[in-house]
């Protein structure tokens, strides 16, 4: 087990450290100079000479990565081209509104996806099987944006039933939980097609195995058979694949929080990209990358805390 | 690569029993067609603007209508399937010749194997969209920043399939002959081993198109691919997002077809890879 966990995190460290070098030479390609940018409009040579020695820009660049890391551990991110913010404190602002929407979106997408996954298994061949299959290749196969831009239209403008741009305020209050209902329907109906998916393969593995038919042969009833010892088995695997969806997921999160303007980490990153606010772009694809990384990592651990056979490989 | 599949004329019609499947080939054929010839079918230019008609909806002088600067949705959307298929083949082809040769060669060369492939699972475990977002803030945004973000997406999924293939191929007694008659590596590969793990990569190529296509068009979409004037479904799509209140057509259509396109994609890739695996058959 410790061996598993060990090997994994030794995978995980220089992605993460390539992670950081992108968004260091980001800071190289630059082409306005930070020295200038932190000392402000009216400040004399002298101070950003100053400043440029304090930032440690006229360090070679091996050394100037090295001040980069240092700062990078101490939370430091720039300040924002666009409006002198700290990228830090931005961040920190967005990352709750991220996390939140992908909770809402998670929350009812992954039981409803793993209920209709073992279904399609259950009732294999049937018209409901065939169904259930339709509607997650369909889901997999609309954009995200489509989606979103059809419930505004619909649901948003035409019908008037729930408000679609922005957050309204905290999960725990109406408000909050109206505001968040249609981007999360957004986000979690893309996720439905592939945890369907993966539910029912795993699933009609299991129902295959020895252990199912020993079970069916001691004359347990069908349910549960199915909720017992087919379902339970065909989790493990489950829940290794909604981890690698985690980009699947991402992805959509960026996308979702652009059309409905939530005010996340995704559309923080796009609107610092498309501005040319390079220390913004810089911190957001740390973040980004460094939660999909972290979550990755916790994952993989869980799965080897979940199946035995695992951690010896 | 026709010849790979004649080779085995069941698998065809398998994929072809499948009504479903039929169709989605029917309409990517008419999809390529209509991209290919767009400056012949076009019946405008796709970048005129006619500010008196703008915002028409659907079905008068302009068949599909006309968008926000009064450019016709028709043409648009003829050289937006064209910009957008590009996009994807593009990034289909680069990400799949660099995976391919790379999955080739961890089958062939095996001491090379453990060092690819570690290297080919950390690529896989970095999101495309975050490709996407780094290489779009480093080049600025723009359609290569995105073909090259999805083809380095598509390079360890081509690299992992490929190597698959080849390690069962590898193992064939036609291999152990070809090498007995002192044929060298490169030789190998290119006369024995490559053509015979056509197949899988086809099928697998296939269900990447509509993914990168998906992808892509949601960078765009995001205002980090296609930039404003370009006629492309994905920054088509942002442009109608704005007057979505007014005219809806102008974002539903060009979703609609990407949505098409990639459904199609599945469809037809699914279709294949049930053909050419039996036992993933219902």
């Amino acid at each position: 087990m410790l061996r598993h966990a060990a090997e994994r995190i030794a995978l995980a460290l220089p992605v993460l450290l390539g992670v950081v070098l992108v968004g260091f030479l980001l800071m190289q390609v630059v082409p306005t100079d930070p020295a200038i940018v932190r000392a402000g409009p009216n400040a004399t040579i002298d101070i950003v000479e100053a400043i440029r020695r304090d930032l440690g820009l006229d360090q070679p660049l091996h050394v100037q990565f090295g001040l980069y890391m240092w700062r990078l551990v101490q939370g430091d991110l720039g300040v924002s081209i666009i409006n002198n913010v700290p990228v830090s404190q931005e961040l920190g602002a967005t990352i709750g509104p991220t996390l939140e929407l992908m909770f809402a979106a998670l929350i009812w997408s992954i039981p409803l996806g793993i209920g209709m996954g073992t279904l399609s298994a259950y009732l294999r061949g049937s018209w409901l099987d065939r169904l259930i299959m339709a509607i997650s290749v369909g889901g997999v196969s609309v954009p995200v944006f489509f989606v979103g831009l059809l419930l505004i239209w619909f649901v948003g403008f035409q019908w008037q039933w729930l408000p679609f741009t922005g957050r309204q305020g905290p999960l725990w209050t109406l408000q909050g939980l109206r505001g968040v209902a249609l981007p999360a329907i957004t986000l979690g109906g893309v996720f439905i097609g592939p945890v369907a998916r993966m539910t029912r393969t795993a699933v009609l593995e299991v129902l295959s195995a020895d252990h199912v038919r020993t079970a069916r042969a001691k004359g347990l009833t069908e349910t549960a058979v199915v909720l017992h010892h087919a379902l339970r088995n065909a989790l493990i695997p489950v829940v290794t694949l909604i981890g690698l969806q985690i980009g699947f997921l991402l992805g959509g999160a960026v996308v979702t929080e652009t059309v409905f303007s939530w005010p996340g980490v995704g559309r923080l990153a796009v609107g610092a990209i498309t501005s040319s606010d390079f220390p913004m772009a810089q911190g957001t694809i740390i973040v980004l990358s460094g939660g999909f990384i972290i979550v990755n990592l916790i994952v993989d651990l869980l799965y080897g805390v979940l199946d035995p056979r695992v951690r010896g490989a | 690569m026709s010849a790979a599949l004649s080779a085995r004329p069941s698998v065809l019609r398998l994929v072809f029993r499948d009504v479903a499947a039929a169709a989605a080939a029917s309409f990517l054929l008419l999809v390529v067609l209509a991209a290919l010839f767009a400056p012949w079918l076009a019946p405008v230019d796709p970048y005129e603007t006619d500010l008196m008609s703008v915002m028409t909806p659907p079905g008068g002088d302009y068949i599909l209508g006309t968008d926000g600067q009064g450019r016709d949705m028709l043409s648009r959307l003829l050289f937006g399937l064209r910009m957008t298929l590009l996009m994807g083949v593009a990034a289909l082809v680069v990400g799949g010749v660099i995976g391919v040769s790379i999955g080739l060669i961890a089958a062939h060369w095996r001491r090379l194997d453990g060092v690819l492939m570690r290297l080919m699972d950390v690529m896989l475990s970095f999101p495309a969209i975050l490709f996407g977002l780094a290489l779009a803030a480093i080049f600025g945004p723009g359609l290569v920043a995105v073909v090259i973000a999805l083809s380095v997406a598509t390079v360890p999924l081509m690299a992992r399939i490929a190597r698959s293939t080849a390690l069962v191929v590898m193992a064939q007694d036609y291999i152990e002959a070809a090498r007995a008659t002192g044929m060298g590596s490169f030789r190998l590969i290119r006369r024995h081993l490559a053509p015979n793990c056509v197949a899988p990569l086809l099928v697998f190529a296939t269900l990447r198109l509509g993914q990168v296509i998906l992808l892509g068009s949601a960078l765009s979409f995001l205002g980090l691919g296609a930039q404003a004037p370009t006629a492309e479904l994905g920054a088509m799509a942002a442009q109608g997002r704005t007057f979505l209140f007014f005219a809806p057509h102008i974002a539903v259509i060009p979703s609609l077809a990407i949505f098409g396109i990639v459904l199609a994609c599945n469809v037809l890739g699914d279709a294949l890879r049930d053909a050419l695996d039996p036992k993933l058959r219902p």
